[in-house]
């Protein structure tokens, strides 16, 4: 059995060809305890799929255990062996090179109830290994992590039966944990669900095909990880532009949008409509360091100059002007409570969407959501790891997309105004157009006194301008005060 | 473009992301400039975030005095050629004390000329934010790293203040005396900087090109003689040999390897088809275990 070990090399690049860019990169988020044997699985994929450095391999293989195979497993020491920070949120990031691509493994260390660690995994990821420990089956653990990838929106999903050895590579036993997992799975709209049987200890369905379960005729978790789609390939969706800041060139004629095309494409000469005032304008030029650009696509990092000036500033979306967000006062959401502390009452908050930061008037938490049971309980407030269902009320209005319909602009994280600190980081169900009169009982922070003090002198249309009004309007949340900001 | 993205495109356009972040939030930041080549391409980037201006911050160098005068000359020619402001900061108090990192041991140099002069240097300008080169890859205890990290008063590194970072939204809004660092290349590997230099033709200190250069054993190490600073011990001699460094950083304290690699094509292939890790060029690593995470603590980058 151990005699396999240690000379399996698939996909290392060799000689020129570790010059050339690698053709994709795909996120993967490993879940599951230490005990499933996690570290060995990634230790797997390191050792069979990637070309470690030699004097790497010669310390692996002098790490022989009691089992007489070396101990894989210490490839991710510093993940593992990591000393415990408290309760600090830590995922630790590991990068893999197999075949023509990157893997980026996202792991999630911590005990079951660090919802959050979790979370904050999730949503980097495209696709997740859920790994649990054939002997033990599907748990109630799997459950849970497939509600949070759920709600972070991670659409595949592996489950890895690992230690198939320990079960005498049983197809009983494998069918039986696949026919529980989608049963677990059918609750959730997963696009892809994967049971495969592996032992990670000695190699069987990781990277390579398995000598000792014949039985099995489907991929392997490297097969499955080659088949996810590459960031950026994802096309279609509206095209949404959250803009980071505006450049200027040398000359007066140049102003650029900065930003990364978060959902869709655009091309020059395309009319475009910018979310705060509601005005469009076409696309003159897409300008990059590298030369200009005919279009660009999701996830291309670029400068938009327009045909004409729209004043347009930071947080401002730019989208197909027949599909565009929704500027919204009042969001429908889903959060994971990420700080430590639980929220209290009055507590000055910032609502961060991809490029812009607004005051929070009043958060109204609904439920809580059992991860076990997947019921809704209702709760008054937010402890550390709940995931809570709740509405935001926003001081003034702000471009957003449903999470389900364009992730990058249905997402936010609760900003502590005070510290600093992200308190949660949540989805947008629904979003509600904003009524243009004040919410009943809040105080209305008109231009004019703001024009009166704060911001005297300054351009009522300028960011500036609106970064004291928010500021004041954050200031009177944290004594009590719904307030909104006058348009 | 029609061709699909390579995973250099999708990094490289992570990384603009984050300087234009990291630039339309903290209100005075700065770019920790290291000479090296993941400084060369994270100030490649800073230009491509910026383009058509140029990067809304000034170059800073923290300057022990035993940097190769290769990396000066590339620094000083770097900053004028692209015409951004470089400020170059020293411990003067350091120096004049005469911690050198020949008679000391790294540790204490380190923390005298490269972390105290450092947050010297930060405090001394008021800087809110500092970019820098460090990447997850590099040390287990950086896999855990954030994009932005953020330092207490007084620069320390506390991990229960490190915030967790959700899809791209970053949050750099600071708490009272906090600062913050920002580490646009967090995603990339040590492969992928050299595979960036090679791509975009970068330009990068001549170190890195193997040269007939003099130099002497030391510990099992190749140690370049850069000038006089250095006596030689009993039984040393100094040797001319054919070598190249993998990193760079205070000479004393920078082994080479002897190579024959003298273009950055060779350097590429030789060193992604290397077979040791990067780190074992730099001495201070392994001055004792742990070693980068107690310096983080006490506030090195």
């Amino acid at each position: 059995m151990a005699g396999d070990q240690g000379t399996r090399s698939l996909g290392a690049p060799a000689g020129v060809s570790v010059l050339r860019d690698l053709e994709g990169l795909v996120q993967v988020l490993t879940c599951g305890s230490v005990d499933d044997g996690k570290s060995t699985l990634i230790g797997r994929l390191l050792w069979d799929a990637t070309d470690l450095p030699e004097d790497t391999r010669a310390t692996i293989e002098k790490s022989i255990g009691t089992d007489g195979l070396p101990d894989l497993s210490l490839l991710v020491d510093g993940l593992v062996a990591e000393r415990e920070q408290g309760i600090t949120i830590d995922i630790a990031w590991r990068y893999v090179d197999a075949g023509s691509r990157r893997y980026v493994i996202i792991d999630s260390p911590g005990h079951e109830q660090y919802t959050r660690n979790m979370a904050t995994g999730a949503s980097h990821a495209d696709v997740a290994i859920m790994l649990i420990d054939a002997r033990h089956g599907v748990k109630r653990q799997t459950r849970r992590h497939a509600a949070i990838l759920d709600l972070m929106g991670v659409r595949r999903v592996v489950l890895a039966v690992n230690k198939m050895d320990l079960v005498d590579w049983s197809e009983a036993r494998f069918r039986e944990i696949e026919a529980d997992f989608a049963g677990v799975m059918r609750r959730f709209g997963f696009e892809q669900a994967q049971a495969i049987p592996v032992a990670a200890k000695l190699g069987d369905c990781v990277a390579c095909a398995s000598e000792h379960m014949t039985w099995y005729t489907g991929p392997t978790l490297l097969d499955v990880l080659a088949a996810v789609p590459s960031r950026g390939t994802k096309t279609g969706g509206p095209f949404r532009f959250p803009v980071q800041l505006v450049l200027r060139g040398k000359g007066s004629d140049f102003r650029g949008l900065a930003g990364t095309v978060a959902s869709g494409r655009v091309a020059v000469g395309d009319e475009v409509r910018d979310s705060s005032s509601g005005k469009t304008a076409k696309v003159r030029r897409i300008a990059t360091m590298d030369g200009h650009l005919d279009s660009a696509a999701i996830g291309q990092a670029v400068v938009i100059q327009l045909d004409v000036d729209l004043d347009i500033s930071r947080g401002s979306v730019l989208s197909q002007p027949g599909a565009a967000p929704v500027t919204a006062r009042t969001l429908r959401s889903r959060m994971v409570w990420l700080a430590e502390t639980p929220l209290t009452q009055h507590q000055g908050m910032l609502l961060r969407t991809a490029t812009d930061l607004v005051p929070v008037s009043r958060l109204d938490i609904a439920s809580r959501l059992d991860l076990e049971t997947l019921a809704e309980e209702a709760v008054q407030t937010a402890h550390p790891n709940d995931v809570i269902a709740a509405s935001i009320t926003l001081a003034r209005p702000v471009a957003v997309d449903r999470f389900a319909e364009i992730a990058e602009t249905g997402s936010f994280i609760l900003v502590d105004s005070l510290t600093g600190g992200t308190l949660a980081g949540g989805v947008v169900e629904d979003a509600m157009a904003g009524a243009k009169t004040a919410t009943k009982g809040a105080f209305l922070l008109t231009r004019q006194m703001l024009a009166g003090g704060v911001c005297a002198g300054l351009d009522p249309a300028g960011a500036e301008f609106q970064r004291r009004a928010d500021e004041v309007a954050t200031i009177l949340r944290a004594a009590g005060v719904t307030v909104e900001i006058e348009r | 473009m029609s061709k699909p993205f390579s995973h250099l495109d999708l990094l490289e356009a992570e990384s603009i992301h984050i300087f234009r972040e990291a630039a339309a939030q903290f209100r005075k930041p700065v770019f920790l400039y290291s000479i090296g080549k993941d400084s060369t391409v994270l100030l490649h980037l800073a230009r491509k975030a910026f383009y058509p201006q140029k990067p809304p911050f000034p170059l800073m160098h923290i300057d022990t005095t035993w940097k190769f005068r290769d990396m000066i000359a590339f620094r000083d020619r770097t900053a004028r050629d692209l015409g951004l402001e470089l400020i170059v900061h020293t411990n003067r108090d350091g120096a004049a004390s005469g911690i050198n990192p020949v008679d000391y041991a790294p540790s204490l140099y380190t923390d005298v000329m490269k972390t105290q002069a450092l947050k010297q240097a930060l405090d001394l300008h008021g800087f809110d934010a500092a970019f820098g080169g460090a990447r997850r890859d590099e040390e287990a205890s950086r896999a855990k790293e954030r994009v932005f990290s953020f330092r207490a008063s007084g620069h320390r590194w506390d991990p229960r203040k490190q915030r967790p970072e959700m899809w791209r939204l970053l949050n750099g809004r600071l708490g009272t005396g906090e600062t913050a660092r920002v580490f646009p290349l967090s995603n990339w590997t040590e492969r992928d900087v050299w595979r960036y230099v090679l791509r975009e033709k970068l330009d990068v200190v001549p170190l890195y090109m193997a040269a007939e250069r003099p130099t002497v054993l030391r510990n099992g190490q190749i140690l370049m003689l850069d000038d006089e600073r250095m006596p030689l011990k009993p039984g040393e001699a100094r040797v001319m040999r054919r070598i190249r460094f993998r990193t760079l950083g205070c000479w004393p304290l920078t082994a080479a390897i002897e190579s024959t690699a003298d273009d950055i094509t060779s350097v590429v292939v030789e060193t992604l088809t290397a077979t040791t890790s990067e780190r074992q060029g730099r001495l201070i690593d392994h001055d004792q275990s742990g070693a980068m995470e107690k310096k983080k603590q006490e506030g090195y980058f």
